[in-house]
């Protein structure tokens, strides 16, 4: 069992995870940063310790804020001096599907819903603090909490974490957050074309914008680039021609 | 001082992207207002953010994809369209969003760079994995990203300036065109996240209702 000071210094160099993402290790170097505390506890011999160090610097990959699961697992592991070729193996089975929860979760559903809450509080004719504020303080509640529990269940499960992930039932958060995105996307656009820019919008533009969102709700991503590509195309227009209605 | 303030949340932006702590400071909507803030501008910098975080609503950082990076560019356009003195028009805050999608696209290079550079720094000290090689490779890959992106904020900064102090006097749009032309992009680009959620068909009605709510709030303000 690791004492909670050590559990601590590793949830607090979590947040540093990616810090030396790169395309050879990915994050291997931050993952080895963040166990370095559990290590140092559990391997008083200078080799037993480099050579703990050596295998965690290795190609590792994982979301950001699930990655608890893994530090969490593979400390108890290491703790328990499993075989070396268990934890590799271990970390490879659970490196892309903590990669794809999260990517689901949290950049797929929870941010974008989030910031559209942050939006929707700016649009709305709140103080310039307000949106910002709201954003921060929601998106962070619930990958703060999310950060916490993916630690607890790490360090509680060790090699069972596959099985607590299922239970978990985490399809069903992302399916809620994206629920909620989809309202507030609905609550949004109004706000958008009655305050977009504070300054008054006049009717034939408000037509485009809701030819251009009625673009952008058929045709998804693939509408983005096309839809700036013609503002920017206007824009030169405007340089050219003077454009003044 | 207001100068080295700016480069330090710069800086700061930078890291939260991806290395740390990802709290989403470096979100446009976050970065643009706090650099406004800083520069004496929070009213329009919070508007050059919101507006950038209508357009980046569909954009998601999965896995190793490499995508414009939207908070140093937000700060950048808010701290430009303080020091330009651009007329608080909607033609200044266009320019200043053209300016910033243009910017972010090579602050985004920049940080495909960075992760490039990465790999030398993970390597660095030979084979070494003493404890102290491993935290020493972290904290430089840290810092030099911190680095990156004061600098590229601050470059954006400057360029940006430039751009505003050149284009806005000549620029002949009237206000209500530039405001409409900000509108359209914002709701389009805002529309296409509709695909993020799981698409029109699984999720109309809960956009519709959301529409509905957003008109009434309109009627009833």
């Amino acid at each position: 069992m690791m004492k909670t000071s050590i559990r601590l210094v590793m949830f607090l160099r979590s947040f540093a995870i990616q810090g030396s993402w790169n395309y050879r290790t990915l994050i291997g170097n931050g993952f080895a940063f963040a166990i370095l505390p559990a290590l140092r506890e559990i391997y008083r011999d200078r080799s037993e310790l480099e050579g703990g160090v050596a295998r965690h610097t290795e190609l590792f990959n994982s979301h950001p804020y699930l990655v608890g699961v893994a530090l969490g697992a593979v400390s108890e592991l290491e703790a328990q001096h499993a075989d070396p070729r268990t934890i590799e193996r271990f970390k490879s089975a659970v490196r892309s599907s903590l990669g794809s929860i999260g990517d689901s979760l949290v950049w797929a559903a929870w941010r974008p819903a989030c910031a559209l809450l942050g939006l929707t509080v700016v649009f709305a004719g709140a103080p310039w603090w307000a949106g910002p504020l709201v954003y921060l303080v929601a998106y962070n509640a619930g990958t703060l909490a999310l950060r916490i529990w993916s630690f607890r269940i790490g360090f509680r499960h060790a090699q069972g974490v596959g099985a607590v992930l299922r239970r978990a039932h985490l399809d069903r958060v992302q399916h809620a957050a994206a629920g909620a995105g989809a309202f507030l996307l609905g609550v949004v656009l109004p706000l958008v074309l009655a305050n977009g820019t504070g300054m008054p919008v006049s009717w034939p533009w408000i037509g485009a914008a809701i030819v251009a969102a009625v673009l952008g709700l058929r045709f998804g991503t693939a509408a983005r680039t096309p839809i700036l590509a013609a503002g920017a195309v206007v824009l030169i227009l405007g340089l050219l021609f003077g454009l003044r209605p | 001082m207001i100068y080295l303030a700016a480069a330090l949340f710069g800086g700061i932006v930078g890291l939260d992207g991806t290395a740390f702590p990802q709290a989403m400071i470096s979100r446009p909507i976050v970065a643009g207002a706090i650099a406004g803030w800083i520069v004496g501008q929070p009213l329009e910098g919070a508007m050059i953010g919101a507006m950038l975080e209508t357009f980046h609503l569909a954009i998601l950082p999965i896995g190793a994809a490499r995508y414009p990076e939207s908070g140093t560019a937000a700060a950048a356009a808010a701290y430009a369209f303080a020091w330009a003195n651009a007329s608080n028009t909607a033609v200044s805050l266009l320019l200043a969003l053209a300016f910033a999608l243009v910017w972010e696209r090579l602050t985004g290079g920049s940080v495909n760079v960075q992760r490039r550079v990465n790999e030398y720094v993970v390597a660095l000290w030979g084979s070494t994995h003493t404890t102290g090689a491993v935290e020493r490779r972290h904290l430089l890959a840290m810092s030099l990203d911190f680095a990156r992106g004061a600098a590229v904020t601050m470059a954006g900064a400057g360029a940006g300036v430039l751009w505003l102090r050149v284009m806005d006097p000549i620029w002949n749009l009237g206000p209500g065109f530039a405001g409409g032309v900000i509108v359209a992009a914002a709701a389009g680009t805002a529309a296409a996240a509709i695909r993020v959620f799981g698409g029109w068909s699984a999720r109309w009605k809960l956009f519709v209702a959301g529409l509905c709510a957003g008109l009434l709030f309109l009627l009833v303000r």
